[in-house]
């Protein structure tokens, strides 16, 4: 039990991770603190995924530390796991179960009372009390997707991780996700955000790192990030349009060759 | 803010009530398992009699064993690791052994259902009956029997990453031991064969069935049956258990 208010809500601590002889992640640490949106930003195999994927609890780590709302991943892997809400990246739900199923599953076991008044109340918050008793398979991508989120909020969690969210959803959707990230954060939720997207990063995050070869390079808010490396001639080489932008500071930091 | 974490009990009743309305869901593969071992029973109606009634429902409940373990298991995890499900679910906080604690529940619920559709169907349509120890025994050892062929099927979802080969390997061990047990056991295929049938998995199944169906014919040959078939499932469980990933990646 913890009651004690905690400013950083994920403390990574000189984190490594290693795949056999090969090292994914080297010594990374950094910190999200309450109520902030942090962006992990990064090329194909930079160690994004596998950083998230540690502070899931799906993979273990060999030395570092991570801290959620003051529990060690090591220690306490259960207390850290109900201190955070997941949106994987792949559709995760067996499509056979309707929307509401789902619901009580999770309710069930985050241990939340719910009662089907609150499953309709929240179907109603995400627009989709006419899809209740919809089988997840039939749903679409943006319904599955909206589904997805209000599981990872359903025990109210300190911590929210969110891989890759808006990939493949329209540009309504996109904004939509947006906002309700923004309302999350107003409501004091952290969140910890994987994208590709420098346009999702610079309209949403409060800070961003930029993590390549399985190291941090670099963190700071996207202005503060485009400030300090404005200069710097690989961002001026990959500027296009004269203005340096986020994406400029991204290829001039990791490069422009293409990523497996 | 406090941090709270529900009992196992809460967890795994959650569980059950998502994975037994999964299986409910897809009844339609469940029934076609049920009713492939009563249609034997109804086929064998002129031969019961030479047979023997705890023979033939020992044998019938042994094809029912195998399509639940082998084809019914190991697809349905095959196909929930890779939609991703299971990772869904161990990004909450349950432990690992409660997820498939609670599959393997569901799985056991189906062996004894299938086990009471063959004693109605052999009862209704070739009036067999047994003892009340001979139902009792059956169910037990039917469970035993059952777990066998649950742990070859969690040891073939270990060893396969791709749900359409699991889908494909699993039916071509299913046809294989029915083939090779059924032809086997009656000799067409040789002594050799014969002998090697009557000691592999579906042979001791069947022998540890009929030896529980009928008491007074449990000999020293089914005692032997019994242990190899604890065997058995001990070796496919480790096997399972150590082989299995919870991704496909």
């Amino acid at each position: 039990m913890n009651s004690q208010p905690i400013e950083a809500v994920l403390e990574i601590e000189k984190l490594d991770i290693y795949y056999g002889a090969f090292q994914a992640v080297k010594n990374v640490s950094f910190t999200v603190k309450a109520g902030e949106i942090f962006g992990l930003l990064g090329p194909n195999g930079a160690g994004k995924t596998s950083t998230l994927s540690a502070i899931e609890g799906l993979l273990s780590f060999q030395s570092g530390a991570i801290t959620v709302a003051g529990f060690s991943m090591k220690e306490k892997p259960l207390y850290v796991k109900a201190n955070i809400g997941v949106q994987l990246q792949a559709t995760s739900f067996q499509p056979e179960l309707t929307v509401s199923e789902i619901i009580r599953l999770y309710a069930g076991i985050y241990g939340v009372k719910m009662p089907d008044e609150k499953i309709l109340e929240i179907l109603k918050s995400i627009q989709l009390q006419e899809a209740s008793s919809k089988k997840f398979g039939q749903l679409s991508g943006g319904q599955q997707q909206r589904v997805s989120l209000v599981i990872a909020l359903i025990h109210n969690p300190r911590l929210v991780l969110l891989d890759e969210p808006t990939t493949g959803l329209d540009p309504q959707s996109r904004r939509q996700l947006w906002e309700r990230m923004e309302s999350m954060r107003e409501s004091g939720h952290s969140i910890l955000l994987t994208t590709h997207s420098m346009e999702e990063a610079e309209a949403v995050c409060d800070r961003i790192a930029i993590i390549d070869h399985g190291q941090v390079i670099s963190v700071d808010s996207p202005q503060a990030l485009i400030d300090k490396h404005k200069n710097d001639p690989e961002v001026i080489s990959a500027s296009r349009k004269g203005k340096i932008t986020l994406e400029d500071v991204f290829i001039g930091l990791t490069g422009k060759a293409i990523r497996a | 803010m406090q941090t709270t974490i529900p009992s196992s009990s809460k967890v795994i009743s959650s569980l059950l009530r998502a994975d037994f309305t999964t299986q409910w869901r897809n009844r339609r593969a469940f029934i076609l398992v049920l009713i492939v071992p009563v249609i034997i029973l109804i086929s064998w109606k002129g031969v019961v009699d030479k047979m023997g009634g705890a023979f033939a429902l020992g044998s019938c409940i042994t094809v029912g064993l195998t399509a639940i373990g082998l084809m019914g298991y190991s697809n349905s995890v095959a196909r929930d690791r890779d939609k991703g499900v299971f990772q869904r679910l161990r990004v909450s906080p349950i432990p690992g052994w409660a997820i498939m604690a609670s599959r393997i529940l569901v799985q056991l619920v189906m062996i004894l259902l299938m086990v009471t559709a063959v004693f109605i169907g052999g009862n209704y349509f070739d009036k067999i009956t047994l003892s009340s120890s001979g139902y009792i025994m059956g169910y037990l050892t039917s469970l035993v029997g059952g777990s066998v062929y649950l742990g070859l099927g969690q040891a073939i979802v270990g060893r396969i990453k791709n749900a359409e080969t699991v889908n494909s390997v699993s039916r071509l061990i299913y046809f294989l031991f029915i083939m090779i047990g059924m032809f086997g056991e009656l000799g067409i295929l040789g002594k050799e064969v014969a002998e090697i049938s009557k000691w592999s998995p579906y042979g001791t199944v069947k022998s540890i069935l009929f030896g529980s169906m009928q008491p007074a014919a449990w000999d020293s040959h089914t005692s032997m049956a019994l242990l190899a078939t604890i065997g058995y499932a001990a070796i496919f469980c480790i096997l399972g258990i150590k082989w299995f990933r919870w991704n496909t990646r």
